[in-house]
């Protein structure tokens, strides 16, 4: 699903790449985190993937297009099928959860009637039911969270990647969060999760990337948020 | 890509009104700038309509000798007529046939009666196909026997085709200017409309929005700018041009003024492509630095 090719990432006028020469390889329906401290090209990795930015060095292929040679023009079908998680849910507020969610759909020209049907249903998913008409500010954090997984997975994209998204929450709010993404990754979607929440990763122990200076340091099936500490 | 109208209008017209100042200034600068392009183009279509019909009339009159042979007379008609690539049309007047116009014009009164004999000469009445060439023309004709004397309307027609031209010029540039600030102030406009809509552009980028739907609304934005700025100034101008036409008709019966409306027509057409060409490079300009997608 996502292969990674040698590729090096350097940052316009930065003095050392943020990702070095590194390879990777993500299969259907994979859960994976990727682990490391402040600074170790986390968000550099995941904005790579939806072509934010574009490799200096090596290739990049997602469902088997080389995303780093792509057209311009191509790139809108790309991020159609990689649904995407922040930190900051990055919610527009002045639209209630059922509209943010529908946004996204309205925006790629789907029609009325798929997003009438699919909406309430992801929103369902995500425990939001009775939430559709509130707004972001009357949402807590983890319900804010929610709502940006509810866009994020409406358009069913094989790929979900997630910054960093419990940073802002509490553990137990946390841990709800992560286990929504557990969900969704049964339902056959690949989930890649970009944290330090190193409690989260030891207890779920799934595939861990562990990055540190842009390099890789672990890959490691079953794994944990470190060996040392 | 899917492209729904009416949430492209929907979306100019909110961007509009939370930017109203400066969406208004473009506008403004708009309507001023072909408002300069519009009049100077009616005063010089204006002019260059009088000076079709002043060509069609006689240009140059060449005043006979009394007394000359009708076969000279003759030659020198057709050798004037052989002149046919500057020369459109010669009309001999006989002296019997320029008394005739001349009581036709003083009918009623009785200036005519002081006339004794015929005083008139006989005359050719050339009409160019091009009135730069009259000095030319005259010039060849200067000296002949025949010739009692040359009258041309040179400094008319000259003034008139330098008039048309500076009016052209200086509308061009007047309107070129302006134009270009309007195209800036347009820019400014959907920059800050562009800002406005930052979380929502990042979003629709997100999720895979095509770039043309990211990019439409604010170009329709610029264009719709645009083509206000030009509506208003054709109104303005229709009003100036009723006003003028009606005072200059007044002043001077004789012209004739205004403009065919074919022409007028073809002016409001031009503005209006104008105003929308103003409005989408403005746009452009800003979507290109503003709007990476
Ligand atoms: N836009 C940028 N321009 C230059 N350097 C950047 C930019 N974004 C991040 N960096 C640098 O790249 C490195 C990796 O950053 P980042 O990917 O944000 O790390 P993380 O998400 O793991 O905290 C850091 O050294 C950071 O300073
Ligand atoms: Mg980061």
């Amino acid at each position: 699903m996502i292969k990674i090719n040698n590729v090096t990432m350097k940052y316009k006028g930065a003095h050392s790449p943020a990702i070095k020469d590194i390879n990777v390889d993500i299969d259907r329906g994979e859960f994976v985190f990727l682990v490391g401290p402040s600074g170790c090209g986390k968000s550099t990795f995941i904005r790579l993937l939806i072509r934010e930015l574009i490799p200096t060095k090596g290739k990049i292929f997602i469902a088997g297009h080389d995303i780093a040679n792509m057209r311009r023009g191509k790139v809108p079908q790309l991020r159609r099928n990689i649904g995407c998680v922040f930190q900051d849910y990055k919610l527009l507020p002045n639209k209630t959860a059922y509209e943010n969610v529908a946004f996204a759909l309205d925006v790629i020209g789907k029609p009325n009637r798929i997003i009438r049907a699919q909406v309430p249903e992801v929103l369902r998913l995500v425990g939001l039911e009775g939430k559709s008409e509130s707004y972001p500010d009357e949402l807590s954090g983890g319900e804010q969270q929610r709502v940006s997984i509810a866009r994020a997975f409406v358009n069913r994209p094989a790929i979900i990647l997630a910054d960093e998204p419990t940073g802002n929450l509490d553990p137990a709010t946390s841990g709800d969060i992560m286990s929504l993404f557990n969900k969704i990754n049964r339902t056959g979607t690949t989930v890649l999760v970009a944290t330090h929440d190193r409690e989260m990763v030891d207890n779920m122990r799934k595939r861990v990337l562990a990055l540190e200076g842009g390099t890789l340091i672990r890959d490691q099936q079953r794994g944990v948020y470190g060996y040392e500490e | 890509m899917s492209i729904r109208p009416f949430y492209f209008i929907k979306e100019s017209f909110k961007s509009f009104s939370k930017n109203w100042i400066i969406s208004m200034a473009a506008i403004t600068t708009v309507t001023l700038s072909l408002l300069v392009l519009g009049f100077f183009m009616l005063v010089a279509f204006t002019v260059n309509n009088w000076m079709n019909m002043t060509e069609r009339k006689v240009e140059i009159v060449v005043f006979l000798n009394d007394g000359v042979p009708a076969e000279s007379v003759q030659s020198l008609q057709s050798e004037i007529m052989s002149w046919n690539d500057d020369v459109r049309k010669v009309t001999y007047v006989s002296k019997d046939q320029a008394l005739e116009r001349l009581k036709k014009e003083f009918k009623g009164s009785d200036m005519l009666s002081m006339i004794e004999g015929n005083p008139l000469p006989a005359s050719f009445e050339i009409s160019l196909k091009d009135p730069a060439k009259a000095d030319e023309i005259v010039k060849r004709l200067k000296g002949r026997s025949e010739i009692e004397s040359i009258r041309h309307d040179k400094q008319t027609v000259e003034r008139l085709i330098n008039f048309t031209k500076m009016a052209r010029w200086v509308g061009v540039i007047f309107a070129g200017l302006l134009a270009f600030a309007a195209l800036v102030l347009i820019a400014n406009a959907i920059r800050l409309a562009i800002y406005a809509r930052r979380r929502e552009i990042a979003i629709m980028r997100l999720v895979g929005a095509s770039n043309w739907f990211i990019r439409w609304p604010f170009l329709l934005e610029g264009i719709i700018q645009g083509l206000v700025g030009a509506v208003i100034a054709i109104a303005i101008l229709s009003v100036i041009r009723a006003a003028i036409e009606d005072n200059v008709k007044r002043l001077l019966a004789f012209l004739p003024t205004g403009l065919p409306s074919q022409s007028y027509w073809q002016l409001t057409f031009a503005l209006v492509i104008a105003g929308i060409m103003i409005g989408a490079a403005g746009s452009a300009l800003a979507l290109r630095r503003f709007l990476r997608v």
